[in-house]
């Protein structure tokens, strides 16, 4: 229950935000069914919603543009006008400057006035088009309206000579007032304002002076829409965290458990790791959210630059209703755009070109959420002009990223992955739309950070997919320990791809760098162990293990002392002194109660790799 | 608060504090508005909220099942609107309904819609609009609950000593033919004015002053709703325009309408900004107060259905001028509030229903 003036914007903004992103995914539907009567009572209702909860919290300049927008859809409504592409550029520039309001309300800041241009568009939509029947005064905003109305009513009406002429006196109506109250006048003064509006408006600051809403207990509002709680997400958080704690106990117990051979412990102890496993499943969905709230800007984001580039577009979705953690679902938003932008923009082909090539004039791409165990795959797929292999190789040589020999080396799956190489652009004009070349390989560093990898496919003149591997949740990191002499490390489970054991005779040394053979293809080896460890020498034996990890398109073999065993563990922040450096992630607590570091393994490779 | 306030007026009609709550419904599709109005409606320990629904149909299902005391009710709603939904709601479970509408020619438009379909009352969804401040807001929606939820089942309170019946009315005035004619209402005002004045025929010989309460932008839609119904002109007034007769003159919301005379005798409008220290924009009081002087012992007041206690000095005006006072009985009012004043005060030379009124306006011919 709302008891304060910030749990009411709080709750305006949950319930406003929403309707803003059922706004945007309705404007773009309504440009493929603008006659839709029950889509356009939907958007007017939307528009009408948002007004009238700015409305109570004053936000003068957002209940107007809203308040402008509602005319517009109810002309529309009413079949007064039709929808065109002119309007519809205006009302989703409405949306546009409505979306920053909100999100200059929710950064607490008042919001900034629309510009008088696109208020005045939105005026000269919501006038209906000559040679119909004009209401009135269907464009009078509401919020401006109750104190500014009445003095533009008064001005002009009465014949102009006579105004001049002989208006009530003040006087005069001070002695009506006299007679009607007395010369004390309590009465009237006194008594508290029922019906008429309000000569001045509400001043701001007496709205904060704190109301005392909801004193009496909360009600019982019992409709079927208020079954849910809003919850902060740093008390989520807080959830999540004391569960990962209680992972490391049971952890703990579990170790204890092998040295304590009593077969009541380890009844107990395996009931408390379900119980645990479920609890943290339990918390985790609390979490989650549809991967929709990502994929609901997307058909706007694809109709804007779809529009603005004059190519046809069809974007199809698939699995929003999966869930993944809400920090993911967030971080994933600006990667998950960009690749989008790429594929209408670099991907899809003018409308002509694609008739030419005898595809439909229309290009498809196909965004799809699914989940994979403990992972969510997110593919993006355009049915556009694929990249050539060859194209690409030239480009990096170009570019100075590689010579000639070392691109020419690489299989066409590999080339691909050139693309996320900083410096990188395909295009040769750089189009203000997407890639000034320093996109993919942000978007790539940012999927590594969420533990995951991208993958990319194309076969030239029919298409190319995309492939994002996420984990579920960031809270909690299925991860390899492996040891180095005493100490114990762990590496994200995600980026391990195989573990072999190696021969130590069998590798060789290729431009200074020691690699192996596996399956025909060169492995490059790194001994962690001359990295991480100090003042310890390597036990020489004939065979190590060797972890496979994969950052990127590349695969690396780091070279440890022992596996120590697959955990699930929970990251815990590095402290003060050993913050920020290079290579570790974070650390946690292993099973036997030790402190086991977190590897990083694309901050890992960039620091030590290229130190020989 | 003063005896003048509302709720000094509100417990008359209730009763006694001891009263079993008003059991109020809240619809409204917005979340967040059905969370606020219930806040505010809770807040009252004599109102309690015993449902809620996001649309119409829901409505419309919760009456038949809840049977409230009182709705709250919007208008934009998905799967069914809020005037289909008084509709239904009037033609199964008739129950008092608050209209929460916006201010807009639209909303004027709906809302006075919703009226004609049954609702008894409505306000802005902008409380503020109607006050000074959120608190004053929050009490004008709690009173306005309160007197609507109040009204099923009804409290015939025992009347104040000197109530003059009809008849003795009768028996002891004689009606001077008036000058004019001027209305002033507030709750229940709008269906009241709409079956009052298609009553009056073409040629009709007095100008009507009309005083409803209603925000700014409410008033000119009304007064073109009323000029389809009627077979006299209806129109919101206009500043410094002559008084004709066969016209009513819809005083503009939000602002004051006096009558003045000229020099010559023509009788004209004064359309004039409010005084911080009149309540209501427009107001009765006002009003009546101008026509006293214009028209001295020449004015038929009238007091319809209405909450507070506006008309009871205006028409105290009137009667020193020697002009007539009629207002509009108990059983045919919304809420008994501004007649009750009137007749309490002594001023009143008839209390009629309101079909008697309008029989009695279209006599004076």
């Amino acid at each position: 229950m709302a008891d304060t003036e910030d749990d009411i914007l709080q709750d305006f903004l949950v319930e406003a935000g929403e309707l803003l992103e059922q706004l945007g995914e309705q404007l773009v539907e309504l440009e493929h069914r603008p006659q839709d009567k029950e889509l356009l009572n939907a958007v007017f209702r939307g528009f009408h919603t948002v007004k009238g909860g700015a409305g109570f919290l004053n936000l003068t300049p957002l209940v107007e543009i809203c308040h402008h927008a509602e005319d517009v859809f109810n002309l529309l409504r009413q079949g007064e006008r039709t929808v065109d592409a002119a309007l519809m550029d205006t009302v989703l520039r409405v949306l546009d400057t409505v979306n920053a309001m909100f999100a200059e309300v929710r950064a607490g800041r008042a919001p900034t006035p629309a510009g008088a241009e696109l208020l005045a568009e939105l005026a000269y939509f919501s006038t209906v088009p000559s040679g119909r029947q004009t209401p009135s005064s269907s464009a009078t905003p509401e919020a401006v309206d109750a104190p500014a109305a009445p003095e533009a009513a008064n001005a002009p009406n009465a014949p102009a000579a006579e105004v001049a002429v002989d208006t009530i006196s003040d006087a005069e109506f001070e002695s009506l007032l006299d007679d009607l109250y007395g010369t004390e006048r309590a009465p009237g003064a006194a008594s508290p304002p029922a019906e008429a509006p309000a000569r001045h408006p509400v001043p701001t600051t007496e709205k904060g002076a704190g109301t005392p809403a909801a004193k009496a207990g909360g009600g019982p509002t019992t409709g079927s829409a208020d079954t849910t709680v809003r919850v902060d997400t740093r008390r989520l958080d807080e959830i999540m965290n004391l569960v990962g704690e209680l992972v490391l106990v049971r952890n703990r117990l579990e170790t204890l458990k092998a040295t304590i051979p009593d077969g009541e412990i380890a009844k107990a102890v395996a009931n408390l790791g379900l119980v645990t496993a479920d609890l943290q499943t339990a918390v985790m969905k609390t979490r989650m959210q549809p991967v929709r709230k990502v994929f609901g800007r997307f058909p706007r984001v694809v109709r804007d630059l779809a529009r603005s580039l004059n190519k046809e577009v069809r974007l199809e979705m698939m699995g929003e209703e999966t869930d993944l953690d809400k920090n993911l679902v967030e971080a994933l938003a600006d990667p998950l755009v960009h690749l989008v932008r790429n594929a209408v923009d670099h991907g899809i082909e003018p409308p002509d070109v694609r008739e030419a090539a005898g595809k439909p004039r229309a290009g498809t791409v196909v965004l799809c959420a699914a989940q994979e165990g403990d992972h969510i795959l997110l593919t993006i797929e355009d049915d556009g002009a694929g990249m050539d292999p060859g194209q690409l190789r030239k480009k990096a040589v170009e570019k100075g990223l590689m010579d000639a020999e070392a691109v020419a080396r690489l299989s066409d799956h590999d080339t691909f992955h050139l693309i996320f190489t900083p410096g990188f652009s395909t295009k040769s004009e750089i189009s203000d739309i997407s890639g000034r070349g320093v996109g993919l390989d942000v978007v790539k560093t940012r999927i590594a950070q969420l533990n995951g990898s991208i993958e990319v496919d194309s076969r030239k003149g029919v298409g190319s997919t995309l492939r994002i591997k996420v984990p579920l949740t960031l809270a909690i990191l299925p991860t390899l320990m492996v040891a180095l002499g005493r100490q114990i490390f762990a590496l994200p489970l995600a980026s391990v791809s195989e573990i072999f054991d190696l021969d130590v005779r069998r590798t060789n040394v290729v431009d200074g760098q020691e690699v192996v053979l596996t399956r025909g293809c060169a492995l490059p080896l790194f001994s962690l162990h001359r990295w991480l460890v100090r003042d310890e020498a390597q036990v020489s034996v004939e065979s190590r293990p060797v972890v496979v990890v994969h950052v990127g398109n590349r695969r690396i073999g780091f070279v440890v002392d022992r596996l120590v065993g697959q955990e699930e563990v929970v990251i815990k922040p590095l402290g003060a002194l050993v913050q920020g450096l290079p290579g570790l992630a974070g650390a946690t607590i292993t099973g036997d109660g030790k402190i086991a570091l977190i590897l990083d393994v694309p901050s890992l490779l960039k620091t030590y790799a290229h130190r020989r | 608060m003063t005896e003048t306030g509302v709720k000094a007026d509100d417990s008359r009609i209730v009763g006694t504090q001891g009263r079993p709550a008003v059991r109020a419904l809240v619809v409204d599709d917005s979340g967040f508005f059905r969370r606020r109005v219930c806040e505010i409606l809770n807040d009252d320990p004599d109102i309690e909220v015993v449902g809620s629904a996001c649309n119409g149909l829901e409505a419309v299902e919760q009456t038949a099942q809840l049977h409230p005391d009182v709705i709250t009710m919007d208008i934009e709603m998905p799967v069914l609107d809020g005037i289909s939904a008084v509709r239904r709601i009037m033609a199964s479970h008739p129950t008092p309904i608050l209209m929460l509408s916006s201010l807009t020619y639209e909303g004027a438009r709906a809302t006075l819609d919703a009226l004609n379909a049954g609702a008894l009352d409505f306000l802005p969804k902008r409380l503020e609009d109607i006050a000074r401040n959120r608190e004053d807001a929050n009490r004008v929606l709690r009173a306005r609950v309160h007197a609507l939820g109040c009204r099923r089942p009804r409290v015939h309170t025992a009347a104040p000593a000197p109530v003059r019946t009809r008849h003795a009315v009768c028996a002891t005035r004689v009606a001077r033919r008036p000058q004019a004619v001027v209305i002033g209402t507030s709750t229940g005002g709008p269906a009241a004015l709409q079956r009052l004045l298609p009553a009056l025929r073409e040629g009709y010989p007095f100008p009507l002053l009309l005083v409803q309460h209603m925000p700014a932008s409410f008033t000119g839609a009304f007064a073109e709703r009323l000029d389809q119904l009627c077979t006299i002109r209806v129109k919101e007034a206009e500043d410094g325009e002559p008084v004709l007769p066969a016209t009513a003159y819809l005083a503009p919301g939000g602002r004051q309408m006096l009558a003045e005379r000229r020099t010559g005798g023509v009788v004209r409008l004064r359309v004039t900004d409010s005084r911080p220290e009149v309540t209501y924009r427009p107001s009765v009081d006002v009003c009546f107060a101008s026509a006293a002087r214009v028209w001295p012992g020449g004015v038929l007041g009238i007091v319809l259905t209405g909450m507070g206690v506006d008309g009871r000095e205006g028409a105290r005006l009137l009667k020193a001028g020697g002009s007539q006072v009629w207002v509009q009985d108990e059983p045919s009012c919304v809420v008994y509030g501004m007649p009750q004043a009137v007749v309490g005060a002594g001023l009143a030379d008839w209390i009629l229903p309101l079909d008697e009124i309008g029989l009695g306006l279209a006599r004076q011919l």
